[in-house]
């Protein structure tokens, strides 16, 4: 992939009144990637993927795509899906992908035939000339995605796409996302599902407070913050606690004993400990979850 | 896809689908086919009901054939041929032996009696204005004929006894010769354009304002210029105002041909002109208002208020063209203010008391002022409707439509 596709967002700040919502924000989406946006409500997503697609105007920052300013031309090639949704409740489902693929500039043809796959990929082509307030929440979610996807965008930016949706649809969307990002689009999405994040994501951006904590891929970020974290069985000992200096144990559960180690402390002397105690049946260091991490920064 | 984006599909784009769900909307299509048929009854109806010449049928008794035969051609001769005061009417003639022989036949309305000078005209309940002035002449000729023969009066002595010349009448300042009052001409154009910029104004603020509250906008105004927007809007309403327009109006002369009445085509149609110049003007001028009123509020309950001045703005020139009617310096005036003279200049044009370039200075003055309030418009309207979460006030709009 060229690097002439990320999308950079550099020192992003925006005030609203006294408050700050976005505070220097800088970070990229690479393509062929999907990349998480995570942080906790009010963090400032939804006001940074607002001043991607240049719905807000940022106090300060700038945003380019492959190198290219967001000019208008460069904006409609995003698919953008917002935070609060957004279709007419009274237009038919069809009918609306159509006139917004036509707002793209697609040709009222093509958009014509791209509505219709994409419903069908989605499960709805039953529901195409139904009005959009008759389908479900969920479907109707599942319309707007289609809604982003209708011009066969260089860009997603996605305002929480999986809330709402059941494991099967949740399912069917990261397939259609990873397609995307396969096909060598850069994929930018927000979510509070950290697990789902965790395990469908490429590259992460942790956002807290209006700033960036983290950056970067989730497998190397998990490494980095590892810290001196074990995890011990000791097979036919459950509650298996070393009495070792600068060991300290956090728990002991079924799964095995988890102990921290201070700096000047060995790890092959925890690995003796244990092994003097019994067969070891397993013995690694401890990767914090996503959702470790998120509670670490959000602390 | 295209990258580029061009002005001009968009805004059709968006007008395309402003016309395309208003003409979904069954309220709408309801509205205007109950205008149509008003119009159509209020044009065809009086016609009817007036008919044309009335007809009759005369019994006839010995004797009193030659009064009954003059009051028949008398009412029969054409529009042009029959002095002023005697009226028109189709009277058939019957025989009859007397008065209750003739009443016997149930199509008999009179029966006509002479015995020398004296005359009966027996009537059933009542008796027809037309028919007894046209016997109450014929019976008079008739005496007056005799009367001269007896005293020797040749036959052309005798006829200008019995229709002496008319004066020919000559007026110095003839008022126009209207088919129609005008204040009912411009009673109809005003209410029209009332109840149309209102229907259109509502539509282009609703438009708005459901774009907000489904955030629709946020998804549109990704992909296009903002003003371009407000542009499709209010070109898709003008559309729909205008056609609508021309349509009521059409009908309402295509209805007054029908039932034969082309003076009135020609005094309407005349002036038809310049009210529908004005129309567009005057609709153009305040339709980035209404959108401003729709992108003010936030939901749909809002616009009640937000629209509140707007109605007032559209109902002030309708009761001043219907209330000032007389040529007063507050009518001249008021003919060139740009919110009534879309109304009130052409109202004296159709009082004739309007000079040749008095229209096109008022229509000068109304673009001028449309042009400001579009600017203003838009940049309110920029300023407004990305703001979903709460209404928006006009000096917060005003700020924030700067950049936008």
């Amino acid at each position: 992939m060229s690097a002439s596709t990320t999308l950079s967002v550099r020192g992003l700040t925006q005030n609203f009144g006294d408050r700050t919502a976005l505070d220097d924000v800088s970070f990229e989406v690479r393509p062929g990637r999907l990349t998480g946006f995570v942080g906790g409500n009010g963090a400032g997503k939804t006001t940074t993927m607002r001043a991607i697609v240049g719905v807000l105007t940022p106090d300060a920052g700038d945003v380019t795509f492959g190198d290219l300013p967001m000019t208008l031309g460069v904006r409609r090639t995003i698919g953008y899906m917002p935070e609060e949704r957004g279709l007419y409740p009274k237009m038919k489902v069809l009918e609306q992908l159509v006139f917004l693929g036509r707002i793209f500039g697609v040709d009222k043809d093509v958009a014509r035939e791209r509505a219709a796959q994409l419903l069908e990929d989605f499960g709805l082509s039953d529901r195409a000339d139904d009005v959009l307030h008759t389908l479900s929440l969920g479907n109707q979610q599942r319309v707007q995605v289609a809604a982003a996807l209708i011009h066969d965008p260089a860009l997603l930016v996605l305002d929480e796409p999986f809330s709402g949706l059941d494991p099967n649809a949740m399912d069917a969307m990261s397939v259609r996302l990873r397609e995307r990002a396969s096909a060598g689009v850069p994929v930018l999405f927000s979510s509070h599902q950290l697990d789902l994040v965790e395990k469908l994501c490429d590259d992460i951006v942790l956002i807290h407070e209006g700033r960036v904590v983290a950056t970067g891929e989730v497998r190397a970020l998990r490494e980095e913050r590892a810290g001196r974290r074990f995890r011990v069985q000791v097979d036919g000992v459950a509650d298996w606690r070393p009495n070792l200096g600068g060991v300290s144990v956090i728990t002991t559960e079924a799964d095995g004993t988890t102990v921290e180690l201070a700096d000047d402390a060995d790890p092959q002397e925890l690995l003796a400990a244990a092994q003097q105690a019994g067969p070891i049946g397993h013995f690694g260091r401890v990767l914090p979850t996503l959702a470790d991490l998120f509670a670490e920064v959000s602390r | 896809m295209s990258t580029t984006a061009n002005r001009s599909d968009l805004v059709r784009t968006i007008a395309g689908r402003e016309i395309s769900v208003k003409l979904h909307d069954k309220g709408f299509i309801a509205s205007t086919v109950v205008f149509l048929v008003v119009i159509v009854v209020a044009t065809v109806l009086p016609a009817l009901l007036q008919g044309g010449t009335p007809s009759y049928t005369v019994g006839v008794t010995q004797g009193a054939q030659s009064e009954a035969e003059i009051a028949q051609q008398l009412g029969g001769l054409n529009d042009d041929e029959r002095p002023a005061d005697v009226p028109a009417a189709d009277i058939t003639l019957v025989d009859v032996a007397s008065v209750d022989e003739g009443f016997a036949d149930e199509d008999v309305d009179a029966v006509l009696t002479v015995d020398g000078q004296d005359a009966v005209l027996s009537g059933r309940a009542s008796m027809p204005g037309e028919l007894l002035t046209l016997v109450t002449i014929a019976h008079a000729q008739t005496v007056i004929g005799a009367v001269a023969t007896e005293a020797g009066l040749d036959a052309d002595q005798l006829a200008t006894l019995t229709a002496p010349p008319a004066p020919q009448v000559v007026l110095a300042d003839p008022p126009p010769d209207f088919a129609v009052p005008p204040q009912l001409v411009i009673i109809v154009f005003g209410f029209l354009f009332y109840f149309s910029v209102l229907t259109f104004g509502m539509s282009i603020a609703q438009s708005v304002v459901e774009e907000k509250q489904s955030r629709v906008v946020e998804l549109l105004v990704a992909a296009v210029p903002i003003r371009w927007l407000l542009s499709g809007k209010v070109l898709g309403n003008a559309v729909l105002a205008i056609s609508q327009v021309a349509i009521i109006i059409g009908a309402g002369l295509i209805g007054a041909s029908v039932t034969g009445a082309s003076d009135v085509i020609g005094q309407v149609a005349g002036v038809s002109g310049w009210f529908l110049a004005f129309f567009v003007v005057g609709f153009l001028m305040l339709a980035c208002l209404w959108a401003v009123a729709g992108s003010l509020a936030s939901r749909i309950e809002d616009l009640q208020s937000t629209t509140l001045y707007m109605q007032i703005v559209v109902m002030v020139p309708f009761f001043a063209a219907v209330l000032i009617q007389d040529d007063t310096p507050l009518q001249r005036v008021l003919s060139y203010f740009p919110l009534t003279a879309p109304l009130l200049m052409p109202a004296r044009m159709i009082q004739g008391t309007a000079a040749g370039w008095e229209p096109w200075v008022a229509m000068a003055l109304v673009l001028l002022t449309a042009a400001i309030l579009i600017v203003v418009g838009a940049r309110l309207y920029a300023g407004s409707v990305l703001n979903t979460s709460q209404r928006s006030h006009v000096r917060s709009a005003w700020v924030q439509g700067a950049g936008a």
